[in-house]
């Protein structure tokens, strides 16, 4: 008899907990109490310039929810599978004004402005909706793991780096709300409808 | 008695090969090749052979579906630039020097037989007559 109790229990606070998640999207990463207030993972600080030559820095992202991810041109192994996944996003926000993509190169050795520009411009998308940023490798690299991305230079790895193909979903405040794997076309569906989730609850704070 | 059993069983075993052999047709016929598609080709072609825009050439639309020429840009790679209009595409494809002329065939094969609605084999003396041409 307590055992069915504690089954009906479980089962409940289960449904719960997932009814909750329906509403709001969690916060990832390490959260951490200060003065009673708690304080959530941010993305790292970064000051890249875009595939038009122009500075931009989590400030220029602050109106914005944004799709992120890590790449570089030349990669021979996950990228591209990784880029049509984002490319699969963009054809999904690209009338909601709210959200933008952003790829980082983790190779600005090689993936200058121009050859950004011209990445993007064959990508066919468009240059005010989803921006190929260049910067500094090592902040880069370190920009990667405040998104949760593991990369680094590995001589023996395909194209000289190591990385993860993840996509994120990062809020205006520059919290990760979401993510997934973008070498899984099958997780795709599931960060569009997050992207959508994070829009709404915008869209109704400002009602 | 038994001879209902017997027949049953033989029923059985036709159904079940008839079964196996329609959902084998459903896999290509081109099984070494569609593992060294996938192994060597799918990461930027994509598994649908979609490719991914202007970056990324497609292969179901592909110009090449049903050429055995295409075995000289498998062996060889490409890497040239097209201008069109105000815009160019920058083309670069690596060189596959270690496929043989058996394991092209496979793959030209199955490409060909996934994406070409005009289907044919091609043989393997059409692709090293074609290798012997580009070199």
């Amino acid at each position: 008899m307590k055992l069915i109790f504690y089954y009906i229990l479980g089962a409940f606070s289960l449904l719960l907990v997932s009814c909750k998640n329906n509403e709001t999207l969690p916060y990832l990463g390490q959260t951490v109490v200060e003065n009673g207030k708690e304080i959530h993972h941010k993305v790292g600080q970064f000051s890249h310039y875009n595939q038009d030559s122009v500075l931009m820095d989590n400030s220029s992202l602050s109106e914005y929810v944004y799709v992120a991810d890590f790449f570089f041109t030349s990669c021979p192994s996950i990228c591209p599978k990784v880029a049509k996944q984002m490319l699969r996003i963009y054809d999904t926000v690209k009338d909601e004004p709210m959200v933008k993509l952003v790829s980082f190169t983790i190779d600005p050795k090689r993936d200058d402005v121009k050859k950004l520009r011209l990445y993007a411009d064959n990508l066919g998308i468009d240059h005010n909706k989803w921006y190929f940023l260049t910067g500094d490798k090592e902040a880069t690299l370190e920009l990667a793991n405040t998104y949760f991305v593991a990369a680094f230079e590995d001589a023996d790895a395909p194209g000289g780096f190591d990385h993860s193909g993840k996509i994120l979903l990062v809020d205006k405040d520059g919290h990760v709300r979401s993510f997934s794997e973008g070498t899984d076309p099958e997780n795709t569906p599931k960060i569009i409808e997050d992207i959508k989730k994070l829009v709404a609850s915008y869209k109704a704070e400002n009602k | 008695m038994t001879k209902g059993l017997n027949r049953f069983i033989k029923c059985f075993l036709g159904g079940f090969l008839t079964i196996s052999v329609i959902f084998s047709c459903n896999d290509s016929p081109y099984m070494q090749g569609k593992r060294l598609y996938l192994a060597n080709c799918a990461n930027c072609h994509m598994e649908d052979g979609s490719g991914l825009s202007a970056l990324i050439p497609s292969i179901q639309k592909s110009v090449y579906l049903g050429k055995p020429e295409i075995a000289c840009i498998l062996k060889n790679g490409l890497r040239d630039t097209i201008f069109k209009d105000s815009t160019f595409l920058v083309r670069e494809m690596p060189a596959f020097k270690k496929f043989s002329a058996t394991e092209i065939t496979n793959i030209v094969n199955f490409v060909n037989h996934s994406w070409n609605t005009s289907f044919k084999e091609t043989t393997i003396t059409q692709i090293e007559d074609a290798i012997n041409i580009c070199q």
